[in-house]
């Protein structure tokens, strides 16, 4: 039998061998205290590397990397990207460096920022997963039941509208009237209603009326405006969309 | 749905595996973070470049890998941990001692040098095969495995690790 040489330990350890030659190993093993007691803290170097750093997998994402992965977000350029240097990078700001096709998304970003910060105040409508803020609490609770065409003045959540986006998924506009007041977008996927979009409402004002949406901030307005395929629902398909569970 | 969606929605889940081999490449938490930042715009902007048939986290990691040298080599240094003498004046405490543990392992893997470092990273704490990491480092399987094993050996002399 051929000795087991290091190359063919560190293999066993990280759990690279075929089944032969781990069994190889391991009537090895069975047989030489020493070669086990190299096994031993090679496995407990690596329980050591994986204790110092998969609490960082449990840990909040912060809210400058997250921003950078919402829907609506142009990218940087790639010039300013592959110049860019990490140290460079400024930290608690959104980066400036966003190509800005129009007012709306401009108002996107700054309601963005915004809504960061209500995040952060956190009163238990919104939740971070992996990065992403999705409703919590009486928000998550009124988009799952609420209807647009049930109205009901003293609920701590109205619903504006409910439409179909163009990638498929239920979105609805809502304000949550509890202060701080704010208005967002919610998007019904299989983790719950992520939230592309939250910011503090806006009074609603008298100029332009548009359907249940009216008072909505622009950055809201302007992300229903980038999703909408068809037409909103009308109160029949948006008792059969709650009914079908918003898939 | 056009690329640079699938490249976001896949990066949104990569979130936290990123942040994790960033904090081991890159020591300090604000630093791994910056890097992270500097990855995320990149993928973005390379978004085109991704082919849905490739693995996302390997395409991530690459230009991870490949963000934190570029910034190796701008400072010019290898980059030096703070705070073990801070976290040594606080009551050592079940969580305070593991925090103590966490440090000691983050002060050793900046001591390798960044070939090590880098395989230790892929590895060991995000888990990739030998092959995937030689591929993603362009370099041969045995290449990999020679580095692997003189940085174990460093890291358990440093850290006295014991069984």
């Amino acid at each position: 039998m051929n000795p087991i040489d290091d190359d063919i330990l560190q293999a066993y350890v990280d759990g690279e061998l075929d089944a032969a030659a781990r069994a190889r190993v391991e009537a090895a093993l069975a047989q030489d205290d020493a070669l086990a007691r190299r096994v031993r803290q090679a496995r407990a170097l690596g329980a050591q590397l994986r204790d110092a750093f998969d609490p960082v997998l449990e840990e909040p994402v912060p809210a400058r990397l997250s921003a950078l992965l919402q829907p609506g977000v142009a990218p940087a350029t790639s010039r300013a990207v592959e110049s860019g240097r990490v140290a460079r990078v400024a930290r608690h700001r959104t980066p400036r460096r966003w190509l800005m096709p129009g007012a709306a998304l401009a108002a996107s970003v700054a309601l963005l920022a915004a809504g960061l910060w209500w995040w952060n105040a956190g009163d238990g409508v919104v939740r971070m997963r992996n990065g992403v803020p999705y409703a919590a609490g009486v928000l998550d609770r009124a988009l799952d039941r609420a209807l647009a065409s049930e109205p009901d003045a003293q609920a701590p959540v109205a619903i504006g509208l409910s439409f179909r986006a163009d990638d498929g998924h239920i979105c609805r506009t809502f304000t949550v009237r509890t202060p701080p007041e704010r208005a967002g977008l919610a998007c019904r996927s299989t983790a719950g209603w992520a939230l592309p979009v939250l910011g503090p409402a806006v009074p609603p004002e008298g100029g332009e009326l548009r359907q249940a949406a009216s008072g909505l901030p622009p950055a809201v307005q302007a992300a229903v405006d980038a999703r909408l395929r068809g037409d909103v629902f009308d109160a029949e398909q948006e008792r059969a969309a709650r009914a079908a569970g918003w898939h | 749905m056009h690329s640079s969606d699938a490249v976001r929605e896949g990066l949104i889940a990569l979130l936290p595996r990123l942040r994790r081999l960033a904090r081991a490449l890159a020591g300090q938490a604000a630093d791994a973070d910056d890097l992270v930042q500097v990855v995320l715009e990149r993928a973005l902007a390379r978004s085109a470049q991704w082919r849905p048939d490739a693995a996302l986290d390997k395409w991530v990691f690459a230009i991870a890998r490949n963000a934190w040298r570029d910034e190796l080599r701008a400072r010019g240094r290898a980059q030096h941990l703070f705070a073990p003498e801070e976290a040594g004046d606080t009551v050592a405490d079940g969580s305070e001692t593991r925090h103590v543990r966490q440090l000691e392992v983050a002060e050793a893997l900046a001591m390798l040098p960044p070939d090590h470092r880098e395989v230790v990273a892929l590895v060991l704490v995000e888990g990739l095969s030998y092959d995937e990491a030689a591929a993603l480092l362009d370099v041969p399987v045995g290449t990999v495995t020679s580095r692997l094993a003189r940085a174990r050996a460093a890291l358990q002399a440093h850290l006295g690790s014991d069984a």
